[in-house]
């Protein structure tokens, strides 16, 4: 930051000085001093004006000023950005002391945009800068979940209680079909691919969170233009803390947390068990015990961080460096995910301060640890209660019928490891006052191991088998540009322009063995102990792709008398992944401000900050797979493309076409427009904006059918120009803080979105999503996108209720006599119309408490655990389920159980993300003021409380059930359970 | 710096594919290219695709949700076996992407062939070309349309009945003189083609208008049929197995009754589905492999087996005729037998309780002496460890009639020995065309022709050929083509050939256990509704078949 502002600053300070040398003869000199009315620190920079002349001079350093004024009577304005303004009558004073109070507001906080930073005050697009002190609590693994709840129009679903597990998250809204709809991150100014590191988590568990200084979310396409094809889902910017001059801290925070299971699925107790199972008319088998199967697969799990930072400098040279650890256990058994990082950011400057140069570099190492979670859980759902889980001597219990989750526990598991660097480094030069050129290189590299094992064992009879899959990630960025900022009376000039060049490569590799020897050497330790290999079980597989974006970019934002203001935005992009005919997109954006508050007639209004903003913009969407624009031949010795041609020798390696070439295929554009007010109340102490968006995302790629059938794919991937998804929605932020400065201070805030989605002109009566899992669900799909609906349409049979035989019954839509799947109806959606939050914050003396309430409605979700697992006929066998199951007396005991409206929830919630508790000590009175200048102890809960109707374990749900490349939404299937956590904590600096 | 960004050309560098054929020899392209053409076979097939279209929907098999636990699939057996399969049926689209999927391959070995030096190139031409007749003929029979294609660039064109009908006998006609005849049975031959022009005549009436209130089987293509099934049986190249289920063992390619057949390999392409999953989920029929196991799939109705006992009489259909059943496991006849050191599970129709390996937390119950403990099987898998695995004649889609161990299973294919999950690794080929088809064919033609006594002598040369176990095959006194059909399902059952057979003896829209839709559109398939969204640009180009 601070390049730009470096360069208005001096420009400011050089109208001072002119103003002060034009000056008329002084009638009389008022000195004085300007300080902040709460620090008493000097201000620099304020403007001292004398009411109806045309004399005015600004502070110096230490605050003060002298200026002439004509007579007694004269009155001096002060202003200064970020303080409230106020008129001095002189009556005869010579010397004043004037102090300013900081207006609440963050009007002048730095927000960070694309290639820079403004001012809050002058962005005309719709962005939301989220400072660390803001962000959620408690345990945190990425910074998609610092981020939940925090943002308006930001739907992030933690859709597992899995430590390290995937995030998803959109901002305003899905746009396409397929999967690429996260929003592209940058950190620190470099541009990262969303491409999975390996294993199943998320890639941006590397970032230490203690290490992000502020998160801004770029919504809107006037803001987000500036990435081009890689704006339409919005643009997340990460910015790692950094030291400040003339300080030198070292300071320790760690922390201890507890987590348990939030919430049990109630399947029934033993008791209940038994009787329902002869209720049931089924046949107990009763082993005379009472296992909790739920509370064996799961414990109280240990997480614990560390986290040591050093920071500071001199004049030239500042640094940041931190070295981070958090070990944390899954409340699932055996389940661990820890994570080691080191960050180093430099600072320094040359040539009088003409050359600014900084790197970043942070290295991180993850190492996860997972048994077979569904199955887990799966099992621990089912299982007969009855069923020890421990033999004689407390080894797992074997049975013939019923897996027994500890022996999976034992048997089998998945090793992920994950090492990642990311470095970069700027160089800023300024050229001339007005001019400076800025170089940044960046490389972020990983990569990954795992290791799927299964251990051999005489019972239940298994060979064992390692699979090993390793992957790399490279993506290489340069960039050069020149920025451009000058005033020229009151037209004032920011301008841009650049070019990058981005280089990704991706490369995974995957190889396995079978057939080990029952011994204590784990086959991930030594491979070589496997005695079997065969083509067909152990055929390696791989895949090397190589991936360039090549882009020019340019933005100008103007200001006319600093009211009226105006942003365009420009970005082209050219990608290999984009066909021969449509190498470059071209990205335009346009926006407009207006800040009604600095006009004349607003000068005694209520409203410390009034700015109506407005802008249109085009994004693209280029995470299409790569090659696709390409044919390819596949030539393989495999079974769906070689045959035998003889009776005896090798078999031919048969050459096939396994795509068509589409030299056409491009990007998917997103049009989207925004109108905004933002808004500062009773004295800048409340804040907030109103968003109004309308997004259009067409030239959707799909994979669709071949017009022809015959051709040598079934599929092709191609653009429907006509296809549109459109989201549109309101989103409101508001917050009111009390005044810090008062022994008693509070804030209160939150946000809301109303969204709504549709997509329109498909060609495809229904693109399928979301396949259901278990026995008897083959085939049925749960969600479709299908034209006039949301993406994430449920797409099913309406459940009536039970025939006279308690089978049950579904509505036959189209009266044919017979329900099939085109009886199916459109049964709501798992988009969330409306989502919200509350968050509040209270201070007295050394405590302070902040709590994070969110939720979301309008949605449902498929509860595919209760489909696959718990209906009547299960306990009818044995198979244990919820009292759901049995909640109808009618239904027959041998009622099967289809995908169908039945299984069909609500997934509004409610919850209490997290409340800290925290009390700054006073390290003096402790008498280590010599050596501690701060001391925070804190106590944080997770996930306190939430608020549903749903019955699983979480209602934020997501299992990924895509079909052919089509995303599903809204589908639990076995999801890892959430954890309750309460965490101590101690932040100690010296 | 400024160098290293200079600008790059974005030519997309692709480093894990292939995507020319440079480097190969021609050999190696003209290989490359007829392998896939046959590729697919194993995967058309399977017990999901092209079985379950021949057979579910028909009298031959039924697969109930079984237990209320399997086989549910969104209801998709249950709709195939009653005729109302509609046009998002999975198993259809399946089976429809395979066989379009394989024209389109023979299209581009056919193109791309003609510029190949290998010696071999020429023949591989004809069997693509004979092979994309006889994918068309597939799709004629299940679809009611095939498609005319040369230019891999160009559209193809849709023809329907007697076009299509020509279409595939003049393709099939051009390329019989250059076929080999001892590439078989795993490869199309000249008598392959013999045959495939017999079974097109045959059903000829059925193709040209497959909706017609009845079939006119014109003397004309009877003809036709008996000059290629007398080909194929003059050439003295094959011969009617004595062991009848031989025919169908691991060991069959070099069986002489099979003249195409689908050439699996255990270390390449085999599966063993056709073996896997009618058989018990308690059922494991390989000592070596105490995880391949069975699914409770498909069962025979009851009506077909009635016609079992209405030919046998007083007589146990297992005791009367030799491809009924085959004993392997002794302990049926010999219940001291009860410790075995191998075996091969029983091959038929499989009826009544069960026995076979006791299989206690994963690995097989040994006797004292070391060997395997065989016992009555119970559905221990299904935790119903007091449901005996005893195959009850009833099975129908009520919830008694759905339970695990309803219905009579058959085992006609062998269990591979190769495969130690059950589902993969198959050995033995599996049929297309085979000596006694060509037989009852050609008896067929003679009886629509009038010919009864030439009939029922090429039915009693089939039915007394099946010498080699204690019960032997019997001569029929006299024949109809209602006694025809009966014959062609005892001979061919689970052969999938049972709804072509029905529709052309106009049995299709009968009555039997579970379905009484009489709707003579569902003679043909729907045409998958993807396939139709993905043409909705082009009007009129891809028709939506009547009745769907």
């Amino acid at each position: 930051m601070g390049l730009l502002f470096t360069i208005c600053g001096l420009a400011a300070s050089g109208k001072g000085i002119s103003g002060k040398h034009f000056m008329s003869p002084p009638d009389q000199t008022i000195t004085g001093r300007i300080t902040d009315a709460a620090s008493g620190n000097p201000l620099a920079g304020a403007t001292i004006a004398v009411k109806n002349t045309k004399r005015t001079t600004s502070s110096a350093a230490d605050g003060s000023f002298s200026i002439s004024v004509p007579d007694d009577k004269a009155v001096l304005v002060i202003s200064f950005v970020g303080y409230t303004g106020l008129q001095v009558a002189l009556g005869g004073k010579t010397v004043v002391d004037i102090k300013m109070e900081a207006v609440a507001s963050d009007l002048q906080q730095v927000v960070v945009v694309g290639y820079g930073t403004q001012n809050k005050k002058d962005i005309t697009g719709a962005v939301k800068s989220l400072k660390a002190e803001s962000f959620n609590r408690g345990i945190i693994n990425s910074p998609e979940q610092l981020l939940q709840g925090k943002v308006a129009g930001v739907n992030v679903t933690s859709a597992s209680g899995e430590p390290g597990g995937a995030q998803a998250i959109t901002i305003r809204g899905p746009g396409g079909v397929r999967t690429g709809n996260t929003p592209l991150f940058v950190v620190d100014g470099v541009a990262l691919d969303n491409s999975s590191t390996g294993g199943g988590g998320n890639p941006l568990n590397f970032i230490n969170p203690q290490d992000i200084e502020s998160i801004d979310v770029l919504k809107d396409a006037s803001a987000s233009a500036i990435y081009g094809t890689r704006g339409a889902n919005g643009v997340i910017l990460i910015t790692t803390k950094r030291g400040k001059a003339g300080t030198s801290v070292m300071s320790y925070s760690g922390s201890l947390g507890v987590s348990n299971l939030a919430r049990k699925i109630p399947v029934f107790s033993t008791a209940d068990y038994k009787a329902q199972v002869v209720k049931a008319g089924g046949v107990l088998d009763d082993k005379g015990g009472s296992t909790d199967w739920q509370k064996e697969i799961t414990r109280t799990a240990i997480t614990q961080t560390h986290n040591l930072t050093l920071s500071g400098g001199a004049n030239k040279l500042t640094y940041y460096a931190s070295f981070g650890m958090q070990k944390q256990q899954g409340i699932i058994k055996f389940n661990d995910f820890n994570r080691y990082t080191g960050r180093f950011n430099v600072t320094q400057r040359f040539l009088e301060d003409r050359l600014t140069v900084e790197a970043n570099l942070t290295a991180t190492s993850t190492n996860g640890t997972r048994p077979p979670i569904q199955d887990v859980i799966g099992n621990a759902l089912s299982n007969n209660p009855t069923y020890p889980a421990r033999d004689a001597s407390g080894n797992p219990a074997q049975y013939q019928n019923i897996t027994n989750p500890l022996q999976s526990f034992t048997l089998d598991k998945e090793i992920t490891k994950i090492n990642r660097v990311l470095g970069n480094i700027t160089g800023t030069l300024k050229l001339t006052k007005d001019l400076n050129y800025k170089m940044n290189f960046g490389v972020d590299y990983s990569t990954g191991t795992r290791d799927v094992q299964a251990l051999p064992s005489l019972i239940p009879q298994r060979d064992g088998r390692l699979e090993t899959y390793y992957t790399t990630n490279r993506n290489m960025l340069i960039e050069n540009y020149l920025t451009y900022a000058h005033i020229f009376g009151d037209h004032n000039i920011n301008a841009l322009a650049g070019y990058s060049y981005q280089k990704t490569f991706l490369q995974g590799r995957n190889y396995s063995i079978n057939k080990f020897p029952i011994g204590p050497v784990e086959p991930q330790y030594n491979p070589s102990y496997g005695q079997e290999l065969t083509l067909v079980n152990n055929a390696p597989g791989g895949y090397a792709q190589t991936n360039e974006l090549q882009s020019f970019f340019g933005r100008i934002n103007y200001q006319y008398k600093n009211k009226y203001l105006a942003t365009v935005n420009f970005r082209a992009d050219g990608s290999t992944r984009f066909g021969g005919n449509n190498k470059y997109g071209y990205f335009p954006s346009f926006s407009l401000g207006w800040k009604i508050t600095e006009e004349a007639f607003m000068k005694n209004s209520i409203f410390t900050n009034l700015k109506l903003r407005a802008g249109w913009g085009q994004t693209g969407n280029q995470e299409i797979p790569n090659k696709i624009t390409q044919a390819s031949y596949s030539s393989a010795v495999s079974a769906a493309n070689s045959y035998p041609l003889s009776a005896t020798g090798s078999y031919p390696a048969g050459l096939i076409y396994t795509r068509l070439a589409n030299p056409d295929l491009q990007w998917e554009v997103s049009t989207q427009t925004n109108v905004g007010l933002d808004f500062g109340l009773l004295n800048g102490r409340l804040n907030g904006s109103i968003d109004v968006f309308n997004k259009n995302t067409n030239n959707i790629l799909l994979y669709i059918p071949t017009a022809d059938p015959i051709q040598p794919t079934d599929k092709f991937w191609s653009n429907l120009k006509e296809m549109n998804v459109n989201n549109k929605g309101l989103e409101i932020d508001l917050e009111y803080r009390s005044n810090k400065d008062k022994a008693f201070y509070y804030s209160i805030g939150g946000n809301l979105t109303f969204i709504s989605n549709k997509v329109t002109n498909s060609p495809l009566t229904i693109i399928p999503s979301g396949s259901a899992q278990g026995s008897g669900l083959t085939s049925a799909t749960v969600n479709g996108y299908i034209n006039n609906q949301p993406i994430g349409t449920f797409f099913l049979k309406e459940w009536t209720g039970f025939d006279a035989n308690g089978i049950s019954t579904f509505r036959d839509i189209d009266k044919d006599g017979i329900v099939t799947d085109k009886d199916r109806i459109t049964a709501g959606t798992a988009l969330p119309n409306k989502l919200y939050s509350l968050n509040g914050s209270v201070g007295y003396k050394g405590f302070d408490l902040v709590v994070n309430f969110n939720g979301i409605s309008g949605n449902k979700i498929y509860d595919n655990t209760a489909n696959a697992y718990f209906y009547k006929l299960k306990i009818s066998k044995g198979v244990n389920v919820t009292p759901e199951a049995v909640a109808y007396p009618n239904e027959s005991v041998s009622n099967s159980a289809p995908v169908s409206t039945r299984y069909l929830k609500s997934g509004a919630y409610f919850r209490l993300n997290n409340v800290a508790l925290g009390y700054n000590l006073n390290p003096s009175k402790l008498g280590v003021g010599r050596w501690v200048t701060a001391l925070r102890l804190s106590l944080t809960a997770q996930n306190l409380f939430v608020i549903t109707k749903y019955n699983g374990y979480d209602p934020e749900v997501n299992s990924d059930r895509a079909i052919e490349n089509a995303l599903s939404y809204g589908i639990d299937y076995l999801n890892y359970p959430k954890a309750r956590s309460f965490i101590f904590g101690l932040n100690v600096s010296f | 710096m400024a160098a290293t960004s200079s600008c790059t050309k974005l030519n997309e560098q692709v480093q894990d594919e292939i995507l020319t054929t440079t480097g190969l020899t021609d050999k190696q392209i003209a290989d490359g290219l007829i392998a896939p053409v046959y590729a697919r076979l194993p995967d058309i097939f399977l017990h999901t695709n092209y079985f379950t279209l021949q057979e579910i929907s028909t009298d031959e098999a039924i697969l109930p949700y079984r237990g209320g636990t399997d086989w549910g699939d969104n209801g998709i057996y249950l709709n195939m076996h009653k005729h109302e399969t509609i046009s998002s049926d999975v198993n259809v689209k399946n089976t429809w992407t395979l066989i379009t999927q394989v024209i389109s391959r023979s299209v581009t070995a056919i193109t791309s062939l003609k510029d190949n030096k290998d010696p071999s190139a020429p023949l591989y031409i004809a069997e693509a070309r004979a092979m994309r007749a006889y994918y068309n003929m597939m799709s004629l029979d299940l679809f009611g349309i095939a498609f005319v294609k040369e230019d891999a660039n160009a559209f193809s064109k849709i023809v329907r009945g007697t076009e299509a009908v020509e279409y595939i006998k003049n393709e099939l006609l051009a390329v019989e003189p250059i076929l080999d005849n001892t590439t078989g049975p795993g490869r199309l031959t000249k008598a392959g083609v013999w045959g495939l022009l017999a079974r097109l005549y045959l059903n000829a009436a059925v193709y040209r208008d497959p909706y017609a209130a009845s079939f006119t089987f014109a003397p004309g293509d009877m003809d036709k049929v008996i000059e290629y099934s007398d080909k194929i049986i003059s050439s003295n190249q094959f011969a009617l197995s004595a062991d009848y289920f031989a025919i169908f063992g691991n060991v069959n390619h070099d069986n002489k009754e099979l003249i195409f057949a689908v050439d699996q390999r255990s270390d390449l392409n085999g599966h063993n589905r056709m073996a896997y999953f009618s058989l018990s989920g308690d059922q494991y029929p390989l000592p070596a492999f105490p995880a391949a196991n069975g699914t409770d799939g498909p069962a025979i109705t009851p009506d077909f087996y009635a016609s079992w006992t209405a030919a046998n009489g007083a007589t146990d259909p297992a005791a009367a005729d030799p491809r009924f059943y085959k004993q392997n496991i002794s302990i049926y006849t010999n219940p001291g037998d009860s410790c075995v050191t191998d075996f091969n599970v029983d091959r038929g129709i499989l009826r009544g309780q069960q026995y076979g390996l006791l299989r206690v937390a994963g690995a097989f119950v040994k006797c004292s002496n070391g060997n395997f403990k065989v016992g009555k099987l119970f559905n221990l898998s299904r935790s119903n460890p007091n449901l005996p695995v005893d195959f009850t004649l009833a099975v129908d889609f009520s919830v008694v009639g759905s339970n695990y161990s309803t219905g009579y299973r058959v085992e006609k294919y062998e269990f591979s020995r190769a495969s130690a999950s059950g589902r993969n690794f198959g050995q033995a080929d599996i049929i297309i065309l085979r000596l006694a088809d060509i037989y009852l064919m050609r008896a067929e033609a003679k009886l629509r022709k009038g010919d009864a006594a030439g009939a029922l002598t090429d039915v009693n040369t089939v039915r007394t050929s099946r010498t080699a176990y204690a019960v032997k095959g019997t001569a029929l006194p006299s024949i109809t083509l209602d006694l025809l059909f009966r014959e062609r399902g005892f001979e061919l059952y689970w052969e999938m050939v049972r709804r072509t057979d029905m529709i052309r003896f106009g049995k299709y829209e009968g009555t039997w256990t579970e379905k009484s839709n009489t709707d003579k559109n569902k003679r043909v398939f729907p045409i998958p509704q993807t396939a139709i969204d993905g043409a909705s640009n082009l009007p009129d180009f891809l028709k939506q078949n009547p009745g769907y």
